[in-house]
């Protein structure tokens, strides 16, 4: 069966759209009249109040602050959702303090809060009402394809490669947790892929399999550029219980929102929070979430890791053919930044005790928390190696501080304490080194400074 | 082995408490008097921290291990649990001085 919409053109249910493995249910696109497709534009000169333009009616577009010759930005949110959420506009206002552009959020929840499958080949027709726009834009406003980008959240990040296909060159696509069902392992035609932009960049954060884990989002690379924070299935700061995540620091919508998703919502906190503060979100080029644990895939290389978010095109990989996974640690809650340092230590002491050892940096910008590095039994003479991921980008190290404990109680008073202590910095691969004098009983802060 | 997921005890930093045993990180902090507790890290060195008292919640929570928070306690602070220190480490401070 086909359906056909003037100005967007004509959409088949036939396959690959439906009828596969991947997508049994058959369902025809809703025309834009019943999806209401609004986009809400915000500048710098409109910063909380958006104008709503219409490429139907170009005047509202004449009459708004829209302006050609600068980088125009476009959000899409994803299934149930609705363009004036705060986490559209909010990002919008975070760019602002950045750089002077065209923010679009763009809503259709006329067309997401529908069944799945339905919102699933709704997206085609918002898709090219999009493309449709960006074709106007560009006509009247002496637009590039470069100059667009496209964020989309969930459905949305599909919806961006609808675009992407309609819009030659278009600049770039941003997935934040491309939807997995009815778009994991389907061709490239149907789903976001890296041909539908110059760059694609995605960010994995709920890549668990739907069944039987809830997972939402895809575990399939789909971009020049994949992000998978925390291994990309499982959140620091989602695990809470029910009362905890419900009643949100951010109030009771937040928190229910949360609760239902909490995983596939990060993906764009982190990019709003990645806006702000450009290289707390190193990605570390690794085939594996094990690989990158143990630290096979440390520290950045001398040119730099990409970064996740919104300054990812800055650090390109050489070669745009292939696909690249990144890994990387964030924090809980926000700022979600972290900086990552790989310690190496050599223990001394009079004898050999279990243990768990933590360490703290010192630098020029400040100190970190004590960090946990492992957890085994400590010999005198051996060398162990573990990794921080600190919430302080405490800068140039100055000193380090080490500290040891059991949860056992030691007659003998044993001491342990740190004979040389090399700490690497991930970002450029800078080296520290310290050193300690004497030994330390449980629970009692050793001192370590430059050697 | 994932730690025992408790409602009640060994809380995660950001869930809900009443008491700060209930906590992993043995600080349940509230920002103040009407906001409710959560579990959250304890202070680091030069952070604003509160002295070990009784209570189950702090304004400020008390220092990591190894660490002391310098505050000169007065009677009236200690009743309101609202006298504020700064977390320091002694040993290194003797060795400076």
């Amino acid at each position: 069966a086909e359906v056909c919409y003037d100005r967007l053109g004509c959409f088949t249910d036939n396959i690959p759209w439906a009828g596969t493995a991947e997508r049994p249910i058959a369902k025809l696109p809703w025309p834009p009249e019943q999806i209401n497709i609004r986009f809400m534009l915000f500048t710098r000169q409109n910063v909380l109040s958006y104008q709503e333009i219409t490429p139907v009616d170009p005047s509202t577009i004449s009459a708004s602050n829209y302006k050609g010759g600068r980088t125009t930005r476009m959000i899409t949110h994803g299934f149930v959702d609705k363009g004036d959420e705060n986490w559209l506009k909010d990002m919008c206002k975070m760019m602002f303090q950045v750089e002077d552009i065209n923010c679009i959020c763009i809503d259709w929840k006329g067309g997401s809060r529908t069944s799945y499958t339905q919102s699933a080949q709704n997206i085609r027709v918002i898709g090219a009402e999009i493309a449709y726009l960006i074709q106007l834009l560009m006509n009247d406003y002496n637009q590039k394809p470069a100059d667009f980008h496209i964020i989309g959240h969930s459905l949305g990040a599909h919806c961006a490669g609808e675009v992407g296909k309609r819009i030659k060159g278009l600049g770039r696509i941003t997935g934040l947790d491309p939807a997995e069902p009815y778009f994991q392992g389907t061709p490239i035609e149907v789903r976001l892929d890296p041909s539908d932009a110059v760059f694609v960049d995605v960010i994995h954060t709920d890549a668990a399999p739907l069944i039987p884990y809830l997972g939402l989002g895809m575990s399939q690379a789909l971009g020049h550029l994949d992000f998978y924070p925390n291994g990309g299935e499982q959140m620091p700061g989602c695990g809470k219980n029910v009362a905890s995540q419900i009643v949100d620091i951010d109030g009771i919508w937040e928190g229910t929102r949360d609760f239902v998703a909490c995983n596939h919502l990060r993906s764009y906190k982190y990019y709003a929070d990645s806006i702000l503060n450009p290289d707390g979100f190193l990605g570390y080029r690794c085939p594996t979430v094990e690989a990158f644990e143990a630290g096979n895939c440390f520290p950045c290389p001398t040119k730099g890791c990409p970064m996740m978010g919104h300054y990812a095109p800055q650090v390109r990989p050489a070669t745009n053919a292939e696909q690249f996974k990144f890994f990387l640690n964030t924090g809980d809650a926000r700022p979600f930044t972290r900086w990552r340092y790989k310690v190496t230590m050599t223990l001394i002491g009079d004898r050999a005790v279990k243990g768990l050892t933590k360490v703290s940096l010192y630098g020029v910008n400040g100190n970190s928390r004590q960090h946990e590095l492992f957890k085994t039994t400590l010999r005198p003479d051996s060398t162990y190696t573990g990794y921080i991921d600190s919430e302080v980008d405490v800068g140039d190290l100055l000193k380090a501080k080490f500290i040891w404990n059991n949860q056992q109680l030691n007659p003998l008073l044993p001491k342990i304490g740190v004979k040389t202590l090399t700490v690497q910095r991930g970002k450029d691969r800078q080296e520290f080194t310290f050193c300690g004098s004497g030994a330390v009983r449980e629970d009692v802060l050793q001192t370590l400074t430059p050697c | 082995p994932p730690q025992e997921k408790g409602i009640f005890i060994n809380l995660d930093n950001g869930e809900l408490c009443f008491q700060s045993a209930q906590c992993k990180s043995k600080c349940c902090h509230r920002h103040d008097g009407l906001s409710l507790a959560r579990c959250t890290s304890r202070a680091a060195e030069n952070q604003e921290c509160s002295p070990l008292t009784l209570y189950g919640t702090y304004y400020r929570c008390p220092c990591e291990s190894g660490l002391h928070c310098d505050t000169d306690i007065t009677i009236g602070g200690s009743i309101t649990n609202t006298n504020f220190g700064i977390c320091i480490d002694r040993n290194e401070k003797s060795i400076s001085d």
